[in-house]
C-alpha cells in the first residue's frame, strides 16, 4: 500500500502517512489497497482521502481451515472458528458437535462431505467497503463531521470537512484525486 | 519550603530511614514495600536534602528528584475518542507520573474541530480546580492557533502539547501531535522530557508566587493531622491529595463535619481554609496566608 499524504505542513503530512498506515492496518485492509492518497487545508477546514482498491482475496471455504479426520473436522485456522461453527450449526443443526476447541464431530455421508468442504465460511469482499470506509472515518479529524462522497468504480473519494461542502471542492477534489488514483 | 523526592531501595534498615525523616520534621506521602524494594515519596525540609543523601547513600538505595510532586494535573483532550485520547494522552500522563505529579483526563464534550470547538463552563470551572492543565491538540498549526482561544479564558497555568515543531504560543511544546501508537523511541521520549521540564517552569512559577505570600500551613503537614483523625482506610487509593495551595479530601460526606475540627497548631482547619465541594471529586481546601490567618502556633 503506497500512501500520499499534501497539503498540510511538514510534520502534519508525515504523520497523517503514519496515521493512514497505522488505521488501514488496524482494520484489515492494508493488502486490499493499493493506493492511498490524502489532501489536507487545515486553513479552510477541508480534508482528503481517496483510496484504490487493489485485489482482495478469494473467500474462505470449510476445506481451506479444516482438515478430515476420521468422523470429525479439526480446525487448522482458528481465526474463522467461530463462523464456521455458526455456518455448520445453521445448516446442519445438531448433526454437528463441537467436541474440544479444535474438533467438531459429524455425521455425514461422503457425498455430503464433499459438499460441505465447498461451503463459503468467509468472503472478505463482503465487508470489504465497510471496513475501508471504517478506515476512512477514523483517519479524519474528529471534528470534520460534514461528508461528500465523490462516487467511481475502483475508488472510494471522500471529502470532510466541518463547514458545508461546496461544489467548487467537489470539483477541485476530482481534480487533485484523477491526478494520483 | 518542603522538598519532595522519590527513594528506591531494598529493606536494609529502611526504618532508620523512616525515622530520620520524623526527626527531622518530614513527612513519608507515599510508601510500597513489594517483598524486597521499597518505594517512598519523602518530604523534608530543603535544608536537610544532605543528611537526607548520606543516609540514603549508607542504605545504598537510589535517590530521584520529584520536580511535579505536590501536584495535581488535569490533562485536557478535545475528546475521550479514538482520534485524540489513548495514545499521546497516556504517554503524557505517565510521563507526568513518572515527575511524581497526580494527573487526572478530562475529555472536552464539544472540544472537537476548529472553528466549532467550545468549553463548556463546567468544564471550565472542573479545570480551574487543578493546579495546572495540560492540552494535547493535533497536528495542524492553524487549528492550535485558533483552539488556543480555549487555553485563554482560563484563570490556571496551562501548557499547549501539539504537533508542530514551533509555534508562537505561549508554553507550547512541539513534536507530540496526533498518534495512533506509543511513545517508545528516543527521540519521542526527549520531547516527553523536554514537555515535563516545560511544566516544571510553569509549576515553580507559581510556588514562587505562593512562597512570596505564604500559606498558613504546609499542605503536607495538614494531610498528616487529617490522618490522625480520619486514618485512610486500608487498600484505599490516595485518599488526600496534596495540591500546591491546599489539598483534595476524598471523604464521605458525614466525615465532613469531623474534618472541620482538626487541629492544626493553636487553630482549627477552619479557620485556617476555605472548604468547597469539588465539580469532578471529594471536597477542595485551600489554605488561607499566614497574612489573613495569623500564625497557628
Amino acid at each position: 500500500m503506497e500512501v500520499k499524504v499534501e497539503g498540510g505542513d511538514e510534520f502534519a503530512n508525515s504523520s497523517y502517512e503514519k496515521i493512514c498506515m497505522n488505521t488501514f492496518r488496524d482494520v484489515g485492509v492494508r493488502s486490499n489497497l493499493d493506493l492511498v492518497y490524502m489532501y489536507c487545508n487545515p486553513k479552510e477546514h477541508v480534508f482528503i482521502v481517496s483510496v484504490k482498491i487493489g485485489r482482495v482475496s478469494s473467500p474462505i471455504k470449510v476445506g481451506d481451515i479444516t482438515h478430515r479426520e476420521e468422523g470429525k473436522l479439526r480446525i487448522t485456522n482458528e481465526t474463522h472458528a467461530p463462523k464456521l461453527l455458526a455456518l455448520l450449526w445453521d445448516k446442519y443443526g445438531e448433526r454437528v458437535q463441537q467436541i474440544s476447541r479444535l474438533e467438531i464431530s459429524f455425521k455425514f455421508e461422503d457425498k455430503e462431505i464433499d459438499e460441505l468442504k465447498e461451503l463459503v465460511v468467509y468472503d472478505p469482499r463482503e465487508d470489504l467497503v465497510a471496513r475501508i470506509l471504517d478506515g476512512i472515518d477514523r483517519i479524519f479529524p474528529e471534528g470534520t463531521r460534514v461528508r461528500s462522497t465523490i462516487p467511481s468504480t475502483g475508488r472510494l473519494t471522500i471529502i470532510a470537512s466541518e463547514n458545508p461542502i461546496g461544489e467548487e471542492w467537489r470539483k477541485k477534489a476530482e481534480e487533485l484525486v484523477s491526478a494520483y488514483v | 519550603m518542603y522538598k519532595i523526592m522519590m527513594f528506591e531501595g531494598g529493606v536494609y534498615k529502611f526504618n532508620e530511614l523512616k525515622e530520620l525523616i520524623e526527626d527531622i520534621g518530614g513527612f513519608i506521602l507515599q510508601e510500597s514495600v513489594m517483598q524486597t524494594e521499597t518505594m517512598l515519596h519523602l518530604a523534608f525540609p530543603e535544608e536537610e536534602e544532605r543528611v537526607i543523601r548520606d543516609k540514603i547513600k549508607e542504605l545504598g538505595g537510589k535517590f530521584k528528584e520529584l520536580p511535579l510532586a505536590g501536584v495535581e494535573i488535569v490533562i485536557i483532550t478535545p475528546s475521550l475518542g479514538k482520534h485524540h485520547a489513548v495514545d499521546p494522552v497516556c504517554d503524557i500522563g505517565e510521563f507526568l507520573r513518572r515527575k511524581g505529579a497526580i494527573t487526572n483526563m478530562l475529555g472536552l464534550a464539544r472540544g472537537v474541530g476548529q472553528r466549532i470547538a467550545q468549553m463548556t463552563i463546567q468544564e471550565r470551572e472542573i479545570i480551574e480546580e487543578f493546579d495546572a492543565a495540560v492540552f494535547v491538540f493535533g497536528c495542524f498549526k492553524e487549528c492550535i492557533e485558533e483552539k488556543v482561544r480555549l487555553c485563554d479564558m482560563l484563570d490556571v497555568p496551562y501548557m499547549v502539547v501539539g504537533g508542530p515543531p514551533d509555534l508562537a504560543v505561549e508554553h507550547y511544546v512541539g513534536g507530540i501531535g496526533r498518534r495512533t501508537d506509543r511513545m517508545r523511541r528516543k527521540g519521542e521520549i526527549d520531547v516527553l522530557d523536554d514537555m515535563t521540564a516545560e511544566l516544571g517552569k510553569i509549576v515553580d512559577e507559581r510556588r514562587r508566587e505562593i512562597e512570596e505570600d505564604p500559606l498558613a500551613a504546609s499542605p503536607l503537614f495538614i494531610k498528616d493531622m487529617i490522618e490522625m483523625v480520619i486514618p485512610p482506610e486500608a487498600g484505599e487509593e490516595l485518599p488526600i491529595i496534596i495540591r500546591l495551595d491546599g489539598l483534595r479530601v476524598n471523604i464521605e460526606k458525614e466525615d465532613f463535619g469531623r474534618i472541620k475540627e482538626v487541629e492544626v497548631g493553636k487553630k482549627k482547619l477552619s479557620e485556617i481554609c476555605d472548604f468547597k465541594k469539588s465539580l469532578f471529586k471529594g471536597y477542595l481546601l485551600k489554605i488561607r496566608t499566614e497574612a489573613v490567618t495569623g500564625s497557628i502556633y
